[in-house]
């Protein structure tokens, strides 16, 4: 969606330097795997399409902070955008889970 | 053997292929680091799975990739699945059969799921067994049930044909379809909706203002009568009844409160609580249960024997802990459709890979639904919600803020419906 345009640059480099490799995950169920998937519908498996915006491999604190901007926005009136009220179905703890898990994909 | 060695191996018969990532690296293997595009060599669980519509093939595709070693089979009576959802974009013309159908491919193929295509005659819900038509039984350390709907019998309705339900995609839909391309231009089409719970709670609503608009060009003086056996409208009611009672309250006639008790198919006539009624063409959508095989295995005990009780933790069924019943078959507080059951899939995968490797589910489970529906031929309209597990009530409890509609409907929310529709067929599908 053309309204949560995604920024580029540094916090995204800076993601990209460590990914968790997926063959490192021997454990059934990283944390935040399982809540991230609720992203998976509209966004594709894993975060990476087709759909709507990708959030493979995005930064954490982006996937975070702009969930929490339409959190807010929710809030203060029934918005047009569905992502705007959906978001407020999530607590804060939840939020931060699973986009550090979706920061950890490969794009 | 470790990944890299069966690569090797694979590569040393020449059947390196197999194992080769069909996207992306990530996609290769399973939680375990299995190679996910060929059935575990040595599987360390076994599930079964009966149904192939939404549910059904979610679970199939997050069983293989967040398991470690788990062979899954899948069995569903027809070799692709006709989609249910935008049906209603087929009944008027903007979407096709071919655009409607999904195959299983992508689970034989990219995720190494073994797919039967048979109807299952019986569910043992004690020993795990499927019984196939053909006489096979298959055994698994868990059966899951993703068997969708079937529809109370009709007194008088000997003909389903004469009077389509129209309600999962495929024939039916194109049946319909074709009765109102067939119907006068002064005509009158009934619909008719069910008692709740029933599949897809704004469908039937959406249906009748794609219907409505549609026959403002094609049927200009036709009539749509709906009838509704609810008190009110199921779902969104400000949307739908703006749409009612303003844009389409020249066409639509809207009764609540109508249960139909006989269908008289040569009159084309309904018998209900409210007096009888004729329709050049009758959508009759029946009231709902789950199928006979739940049934019959006794796993529907819940919501007036119609459906089957579950722990939503992991979806097992609350009568037989090896059987789990996930999306329209299952009695949750949760809406039957095709985003949610695709999220419910998800669950009872993951519980299932947790319970595999020796642990337990996830406490603290989320779904989620979203859907749109179209109000005229270019705008939509959507609905969300999230569900938190409320672990006094064990049951999926909608958060209060984030259930909610959209104000209106508009041109953009119907290019939201497209992408929407298309990621959320690539998440159950691809």
């Amino acid at each position: 969606m053309p309204r949560h345009p995604r920024p580029h640059g540094l916090l995204l480099a800076l993601a990209l330097s460590a990914p968790l490799s997926p063959l490192a995950q021997t454990a059934a169920s990283p944390p935040g795997q399982l809540l991230a998937s609720n992203c998976f519908q509209c966004h594709g498996t894993n975060g990476r399409g087709p759909g709507f915006e990708r959030l493979a491999g995005e930064s954490a604190d982006e996937i975070y902070g702009e969930l929490l901007e339409m959190r807010a926005e929710g809030a203060r009136e029934r918005g047009r955008d569905i992502m705007v009220r959906h978001a407020l179905g999530y607590t804060d703890a939840q939020l931060r889970q699973l986009a550090q898990w979706l920061s950890q994909q490969p794009r | 053997m470790n990944r890299r060695e069966l690569l090797q191996a694979l590569a040393a018969a020449g059947l390196s292929h197999l194992a080769l990532p069909v996207r992306a690296q990530a996609q290769a293997t399973d939680a375990g680091g299995n190679p996910l595009a060929i059935p575990p060599a040595s599987p360390k669980a076994r599930v079964i799975v009966v149904g192939g519509g939404m549910a059904g093939t979610t679970f199939c595709k997050y069983m293989r990739m967040w398991g470690d070693a788990v062979d899954v089979t899948l069995v569903e009576r027809f070799a692709s699945f006709r989609s249910p959802i935008l049906s209603n974009e087929l009944l008027v013309g903007r979407r096709t059969s071919a655009n409607l159908t999904f195959g299983y491919t992508a689970l034989r193929e990219r995720y190494g799921v073994r797919v039967i295509t048979s109807a299952v005659t019986e569910v043992d819900p004690v020993a795990a067994t499927v019984r196939l038509k053909d006489g096979r039984v298959l055994s698994g350390d868990r059966v899951v049930l993703a068997t969708g709907i079937e529809f109370d019998p009709m007194p008088g309705l000997t003909d389903a044909n004469a009077m389509p339900h129209a309600w999962q995609g495929g024939a039916q839909a194109v049946l319909l379809k074709n009765q109102m391309a067939a119907m006068p231009a002064n005509g009158t089409m009934v619909l008719t909706i069910p008692k709740t719970p029933y599949r897809c709670p704004p469908g039937p609503y959406e249906r009748a203002c794609t219907i409505a608009d549609w026959m403002k060009v094609r049927k200009p003086r036709a009539k749509l009568i709906v009838l509704d056996a609810n008190p009110d409208f199921v779902a969104h009611r400000d949307n739908f009844s703006n749409a009612f009672f303003g844009l389409h309250s020249q066409v639509i006639e809207y009764h609540t409160g109508v249960d139909v008790t006989f269908a008289d198919v040569a009159q084309r006539t309904l018998h209900t609580s409210t007096g009888q009624i004729q329709g050049d063409v009758i959508n009759l959508i029946r009231r709902q249960r789950a199928p006979a095989i739940v049934r019959r295995a006794g796993l529907a005990t819940a919501t007036e024997r119609r459906f089957a009780p579950v722990d939503v933790l992991s979806y097992a069924s609350t009568v037989a802990p090896r059987v789990h019943v996930i999306g329209d078959s299952s009695a949750t507080t949760q809406p039957k459709a095709g985003h949610i059951a695709n999220q419910e899939a998800k669950v009872c995968a993951d519980a299932l890979a947790r319970i595999f490797g020796g642990g337990q589910p996830d406490p603290q489970p989320v779904t989620n639904s979203a859907c749109y529906s179209t109000i005229t031929a270019t705008q939509a309209a959507w609905l969300t919600a999230v569900f938190q597990y409320d672990p006094v009530s064990r049951t999926m409890v909608p958060a209060p803020d984030s259930s909610a509609a959209s104000v209106g409907w508009d041109s953009e929310h119907f290019e939201e419906m497209e992408e929407w529709f298309d990621a959320l067929m690539a998440d159950s599908f691809a």
